[in-house]
């Protein structure tokens, strides 16, 4: 009866609920949308930066971290490696030897990153060969071929099958040399990665630096990126401390979790201004409907209706309202983002460039975490239930009479 | 020997007692016993309203107690006041005072609803008062869609439906026409004779005070008369 009460009593006056419930409407549908943006841009960037490079979570021998050097290596230790597959959460583990050097191609030199790579196990998780332009990824980890970012390509001329010729340091000051066919190009969401990188099967990369065997780093993979930190604190005590170290992206990277986070604060300030201007609408909405029944509450009370249900059901009807603009957002949010995660935006031109000069990629992807959805709604819901207390106080201090003669 | 149902007890009424002081009541005495039918007569601003008021529990006195079926509900707290009416006091008011978005025999409900009764016990009791108030075809009317006497009746059937044991109606007839304030005095005699409810209502028009079989007349804020009557 109560629900029925405060459900007909909003549609008293059809144009303002509507009016207050569009407005919900529009401010959910908008914040949704933007922290979709915001979320679907991060969580982009980091899986191209963390899939392409350094993955979720890095085992390095001791020190490593601190002095990147292919001295700085450890041995493969398959017991290790059972050891990190056997976490829950983790779905892949991926040696790597990662080092720096010179790459040329007839009269263009350029200083490169060397990644040295499963090519199996990449494919499995990294989907590498998807992203292949022209050519093809590696396939085995012996075969004498690379495959190198667009831009580097661009940059020093390189076609398929063209060899690349590779210097630099290795094991123990040894001198690193290779000459490789370029196998395929690679176009990567981040713009440093694809004027930089080499992809190079493992063990012609040990075989180049002289470091048979050995690797710069362990990279896990995760199920999801939340695991993160729980995983850490779980694999930590399980590894050898005098031996290894292990880190995650975010530490390796911080500057991307830097500007994550910064970028995120003017986001969330925003939404904030948003969810503010709503709050006057409902706020307004709600007086009204409380100053111009005044008499028929103080009849209420009258006739033996406690104040505290009174002010329940003004609660319900904020509620109702916000429920109406919320359902709607959701609904309406949940479209667009369908929408455009099945065709995203693309940027071209000026704004393109802007974005790779950031290192991120020019595409808006829109994230489909549910839990965007539930807290936009919950805050929402929170906002209504706490301008509720203002009719609700309203009510408590009321005096039956003085209503009644009102 | 009936039993006094509302007590009365040396009420006076002091509004703006700091700026200019407007005595609404001054020691006024009243005891009404249960199952009465009495008209509280007056000229506008005598204090009708206000006494009303006072024995509903709605306001409170600047001195003196009412006493209700034995309880001193001048000590009462609010909840407790509240609980008091929503039991022992049915109101009709001067401008009917429906919920606005429920039908008739929702708004005759709804006390019921509050004091829980059990939804077969609820509709039986509704029917029955739609029936004694002769409009059960318009249970599924709202207010709104009601003639002003029609609402009044639904009113009283509200004021009613918990079998209450005083109904309180301030100037219950002021916005009828005669007919329908006829039918309504009517509807509310018969409802005295036949369950016992002691009904107490302001009024000013001749017509209904002629209804009365106690008629007492307040003047400037006091008991002017006192007087019993056979009702025409």
């Amino acid at each position: 009866m109560f629900l029925k009460i405060a459900w007909l009593n909003i549609w008293r006056n059809k144009r303002r609920t509507l009016i207050t419930a569009t407005s919900v409407f529009f401010a959910v549908l908008l914040a949704i949308l933007t922290r979709s943006v915001t979320i679907g841009v991060y969580e982009n960037m980091i899986r191209n930066m963390v899939s392409y490079s350094s993955g979720y979570l890095q085992v390095h021998q001791k020190g490593y971290w601190e002095e990147q050097s292919i001295d700085n290596t450890f041995e493969l230790d398959p017991e290790l490696n059972q050891n990190l597959l056997q976490q829950p959460g983790v779905i892949q583990i991926m040696p790597r030897l990662e080092s720096f050097a010179l790459a040329s191609f007839k009269d263009r030199t350029k200083g490169v990153m060397i990644l040295g790579v499963d090519p199996q196990k990449e494919k499995t998780v990294n989907n590498l060969h998807e992203k292949i332009i022209e050519g093809r990824f590696l396939e085995n980890e012996k075969e004498n071929a690379v495959v190198i970012g667009e831009g580097m390509a661009s940059y020093l001329h390189l076609n398929i099958g063209d060899s690349l010729v590779v210097l630099g340091q290795g094991y123990h000051a040894s001198s690193a040399a290779g000459k490789y066919s370029i196998k395929g190009v690679i176009s990567l969401g981040s713009p440093d990665l694809n004027d930089n990188i080499v992809y190079m099967p493992i063990k012609q990369t040990q075989a180049m630096y002289g470091a048979e065997n050995r690797l710069t780093a362990i990279s896990i993979m995760l199920k999801k990126s939340a695991d993160l930190r729980d995983l850490k604190s779980k694999l930590e005590p399980r590894l050898d401390p005098a031996k290894y170290e292990i880190m995650t992206w975010k530490e390796m990277m911080p500057e991307i979790d830097q500007f994550i986070e910064a970028d995120s604060t003017g986001h969330l300030i925003i939404i904030g201004i948003l969810y503010l201007i709503i709050s006057f609408g409902l706020f307004g909405t709600l007086l009204m409907m409380t100053f111009e029944r005044l008499r028929e509450f103080g009849i209420l009370i009258a006739i033996g209706m406690k104040k505290q249900l009174l002010g329940f059901i003004l609660l319900l009807e904020s509620v109702m309202i916000s429920l109406i603009g919320c359902f709607l957002g959701v609904i309406g949010a949940s479209l667009v983002i369908r929408w455009f995660t099945k065709y995203p935006i693309y940027f071209t031109g000026e704004l393109k460039e802007v974005y790779q000069n950031y290192g991120i990629e020019p595409i808006i992807f829109f994230s489909e975490d549910h839990q965007i959805l539930i807290t936009q709604t919950a805050i929402v819901m929170f906002l209504s239930v706490i301008l509720a207390l203002y009719p609700g106080i309203k009510i408590m201090r009321l005096k039956p009479i003085e209503a009644i003669n009102s | 020997m009936a039993k006094t149902i509302i007590d009365a007890h040396n009420i006076s009424k002091i509004y703006n007692k700091k700026m200019v002081p407007v005595k609404a009541l001054q020691d006024v005495h009243v005891h009404i016993e249960a199952g009465e039918f009495v008209a509280l007569v007056g000229p506008s601003g005598s204090g009708k309203s206000t006494l009303l008021n006072m024995m509903g529990g709605l306001d409170k006195p600047t001195l003196g107690t009412v006493i209700i079926d034995n309880i001193e509900i001048t000590k009462l707290s609010e909840n407790k006041l509240i609980d008091l009416r929503l039991h022992n006091i049915g109101f009709v008011f001067q401008s009917f005072n429906l919920i606005p978005v429920l039908t008739s025999k929702e708004n005759i409900g709804f006390v019921l609803q509050l004091q829980n009764v059990p939804k077969k016990k609820r509709r039986q009791r509704v029917m029955e008062l739609l029936k004694e108030i002769g409009l059960e075809d318009k249970m599924d009317n709202k207010p709104g869609e009601l003639s002003g006497g029609q609402q009044q009746r639904v009113a009283v059937a509200r004021a009613l439906a918990s079998k209450p044991k005083i109904v309180l109606a301030d100037e219950p007839t002021a916005n009828l026409d005669s007919i329908s304030a006829n039918k309504l005095m009517e509807t509310m005699a018969k409802l005295n004779r036949e369950e016992n409810i002691t009904f107490l209502f302001s009024t000013h028009d001749p017509r209904v005070i002629k209804k009365a079989r106690r008629v007492i007349t307040l003047v400037d804020g006091r008991v002017d008369s006192d007087e019993e009557q056979i009702p025409t």
